[in-house]
């Protein structure tokens, strides 16, 4: 039987970037608690992890480094080297060459650089402390055991007498000397076993949990002398064993039926340890039968990108109990349908809202599936945080908070680089050196704060620092500088910092090489934006800035406002409607260079119709009493109006990608499928809004583009 | 069907050996470590205990000490899994009561063949 384990090696490149985040984390938090036992166990164990499968999957390059690590590790743990800053230092930069080494799988070959790491481990490790620790087993990866030579051994029988005696404390090993004798007569041709119970006391002294008996088999066999011996293994310490070879095969050796009833005696006079009956069931030759011939199907090599999501047990459990009650449900309805009689409808009702219950649960523990801690994400911080506190010689802590909060998966995964930028910008740009603090009277140390947690529904996530703060006047000057604003333009304080978030913007004079050229701050508010998020800022000068970042749960489902346009429905997110208005005709107004605008409360909102812009025809022009509507929505700060012909309602809609069935079209999200089975296009905001900023004329295609994604998602 | 538990907080190990095991036709029960073993034990009987060494909250040779204690689960076979052949370790493990052990990284047939030389 060949069992191929290669299977598993996603898996384990999976666990093995946990473990490598676990021991950075690790190393971080040892800077200021160097002696921490628990620390220092978690990351060695981790690289230990990490070096045992590495084995399996004949990633040789990692075994090796991954040994030299966990040399140190463990001379760390035992406390004979101390994590200075230099032994740390060198670990991160090991947990960095470990990622690597983990990317590059099998092909890793030890760089040069790499190999000149290994070194400096290894002198850490011998450095210190005494003498290298004794490692018997090196890093060879190779299977254990050296005592199976490939026996090409000519099959003759050979006879030998084998003492098996057994110390009393064998069961103590949970050890059965029977299971022992089974094996061992299983590699005989034949076999008679001799019992010895001269050890064995009267009752009244016999101690169930001891072992008395010994036993002399006597067998042939074409097994080398080495695999009976192989039989006793994990005994030699708790018995006495002794194999001799007495000669070639005599005639008159006793049959197999000898054999099986010699076999049963002996089981019949073992004293059972305390808790069970030693029972061999099936006659001796047969003991290794047990393993079913399943057929081994090998699975493709699972994909490199392969995304998968790790699921506590008990959200699983908890669904399949949900599936059970739904189908009982299911069954239940179905019976009262088959068998309808009149007076069944209330019953009826009561099991078609108890499937309504179930589904809404269902759906609702499904969604939580995708629902993955901040904590995973939030780790990752602490390593770029120490690099920019060595490069620009700041002192700077992170601290984070709510890492247990929840939050898509997907979302999770693009909030990643936001994230990064504005930890970057907050310790490279906020955080000032150690002796401007102190002049400015605070703390040496510099903090960063991140934080989540749900506020009404949504998550926040905060990045704080207490550092210079944003200084409004110097935005000013920037963004006239960078033609953003006209100078002399009326924006209060903090309306002046949000324009950091405006492309091209840089608050530095001179752009440094960590935090990027300025590019930043927009890309993190796009991104969020994407994620159907706000950011917002807040900041005192000498205090520090706070950024906020607000995100729906989750973006499969959304609040969706439906509306009828000719006669199709649609859906906007409610997120982004601000208003819907019914304005008279006085307000809609034409303006040069903005087109088309509706003006509500002296505010001119561009307004576009929809009935154009998805290009069904107009409608019938000015019917008496039939009012246009608008439907106000916001997209970042800009407010766009669209006329629809009627508001259908507000509903919860589960958002489908259109991407698997065609290429990504601008000013839809996606689509959705409504009660009655139609199929609704869901209108990205920021998509329509972008294409209808300057010019009023949409381009006919993006209409098309649109009806036909509709009506291909239809199709599918 | 025989079942055996896996212990170990490496859940690829576990995947891989109990995929192993289930080839070999055994049922296979996980414990991520020796508290959530012991914790499993209490309400599954298994024929064979398989369990690493080097583990949070409980480890390895404490699960060993633990078992060999327990008025009902003492003489079960356990084989521990390490990737240290350390006459050391192999020695703490005898003496806690193991019954055997399986080296990491472990060779498919040759843990089924071990499992098959401690199992009743």
């Amino acid at each position: 039987m060949k069992i191929d384990l290669s299977q598993f090696r996603q898996a384990f490149l999976q666990e093995s970037a946990e473990h490598t985040s676990t021991m950075e984390s690790g190393l971080l938090a040892l800077r200021s608690a160097p002696d921490d036992i628990e620390i220092l166990n978690a990351i060695f164990r981790s690289a230990h992890s990490i070096k045992g499968g590495a084995g399996s999957f004949g990633l040789e390059s990692l075994v090796r480094f991954t040994h030299a690590l966990e040399d140190l590790l463990d001379r760390m743990r035992a406390m004979e080297v101390r994590a200075t800053e230099q032994v740390i230092a060198v670990l991160l930069e090991s947990i960095d060459v470990l990622r690597s080494l983990l990317e590059r799988g099998a092909d890793g070959i030890l760089s040069d650089s790499e190999i000149e790491l290994v070194e400096r481990i290894e002198a850490h490790a011998t450095a210190q402390g005494g003498p290298q620790l004794a490692k018997e087993d090196s890093a060879a990866p190779s299977t254990s055991h050296d005592t199976e030579p490939p026996s090409v051994h000519e099959p003759e029988p050979v006879r030998y007498k084998v003492d098996f005696r057994p110390k009393p404390e064998m069961f103590s090993s949970g050890t059965n000397p029977i299971v022992l004798l089974r094996n061992l007569t299983a590699l005989a041709q034949a076999a008679t076993c001799e019992l010895h119970t001269d050890e064995l006391p009267p009752l009244s002294e016999l101690d169930p949990e001891r072992c008395y008996l010994s036993w002399t088999v006597d067998l042939i066999t074409v097994k080398p002398a080495e695999e009976l011996r192989e039989v006793f293994e994990f005994v030699d310490h708790i018995a006495d064993i002794s194999i001799r070879c007495i000669d070639a095969v005599e005639s008159a050796f006793p049959s197999a039926v000898t054999q099986m009833s010699s076999m049963s005696q002996c089981e019949a006079s073992t004293p059972a340890p305390a808790d069970r009956s030693l029972s061999v069931s099936a006659p001796a030759a047969m003991a290794f039968s047990s393993s079913p011939g399943k057929k081994l199907q090998s699975k493709p090599a699972a994909s490199t990108e392969s995304s998968s999501i790790r699921v506590a047990t008990d959200k699983v459990d908890r669904l399949i109990d949900l599936v059970g009650e739904l189908v009982i449900a299911h069954v239940m309805t179905a019976q009262m349908v088959e068998n309808f009689a009149p007076e069944c409808l209330p019953r009826l009702r009561e099991s078609v809202a108890a499937m309504e219950r179930n589904t809404r649960e269902l759906h609702e523990r499904v969604m939580a599936v995708r629902m993955l801690p901040v904590g995973t994400l939030f780790q990752r911080y602490a390593r770029i945080v120490y690099d920019i506190a060595q490069t620009t010689g700041k002192q700077i802590t992170l601290d984070t908070d709510g890492e247990d909060t929840e939050i898509d998966k997907s979302m999770l995964e693009l909030l990643g680089d936001p994230l990064t930028h504005l930890i970057r910008n907050a310790a490279d740009h906020g955080i000032e050196t150690a002796e401007a603090r102190l002049v400015a009277g605070k703390p040496e140390h510099g903090a960063i704060n991140l934080r989540a947690f749900h506020r009404s529904g949504r998550v926040v996530i905060e990045v704080s620092d207490d550092g210079a703060g944003i200084d409004p006047a110097r935005v000013r000057n920037k963004a006239v500088e960078r033609g953003l604003i006209v100078a002399g333009a009326q924006l209060s304080d903090d309306q002046l910092r949000m324009l950091i978030f405006e492309p091209g913007f840089s608050t530095r004079d001179e752009v440094s090489d960590l935090s990027g050229r300025g590019v930043g701050m927009d890309v993190v508010k796009q991104n969020v934006q994407r994620l159907s998020g706000t950011v917002s800022l807040s900041s005192e000068i000498g205090m520090g800035s706070t950024v906020s970042i607000e995100l729906p749960l989750t973006l499969a489902i959304l609040e969706g406002l439906l509306v009828r346009v000719a006669d199709r429905t649609l859906v906007l997110p409610l997120l982004s409607v601000v208003e819907t208005v019914a304005p008279s005709p006085g307000q809609m107004q034409r303006i040069a260079e903005q087109g088309e605008v509706v003006v509500i409360r002296d505010e001119s909102v561009p307004l576009i119709r929809m009935r154009r812009y998805l290009g069904l025809p107009e409608q019938a022009a000015a019917q008496p009493g039939r009012q246009s509507l608008v439907v106000i929505v916001e997209n970042g700060s800009k407010k766009i109006g669209l006329v629809v012909d009627e508001l259908l309602g507000q509903q919860q809609v589960v958002v489908k990608s259109l991407e698997r069935h065609l290429h990504k079209v601008d000013g839809l999200m996606g689509a959705t499928i409504l009660g009655d089975g139609c199929v609704a296009p869901i209108i990205d905001v920021a998509g329509v809004g972008a294409m209808n900023l300057f010019s009023l004329e949409v381009p006919i295609n993006v209409s098309e583009q649109l009806m036909s994604a509709v009506q291909s998602v239809r199709v599918a | 069907m025989r079942k055996v538990l896996i212990v170990d907080d490496s859940a690829s190990m576990r995947q891989m050996v109990g995929y192993t095991l289930r080839q070999g036709g055994y049922e296979v029960t996980e414990a991520e470590h020796g508290q959530d073993a012991v914790d499993k034990l209490q309400g599954t009987p298994v024929d064979l205990i398989i369990t690493d060494l080097n583990m949070p909250v409980m480890d390895g040779i404490t699960l060993i000490q633990t078992v060999r204690k327990h008025p009902t689960l003492k003489s079960k076979p356990i084989l521990m899994l390490t990737t240290e052949g350390l006459a050391a370790k192999k020695e703490q493990g005898r003496a806690a009561g193991a019954t055997g052990w399986i080296i990491k990284p472990f060779d498919p047939e040759k843990l089924l063949q071990t499992v098959a030389k401690v199992l009743p």
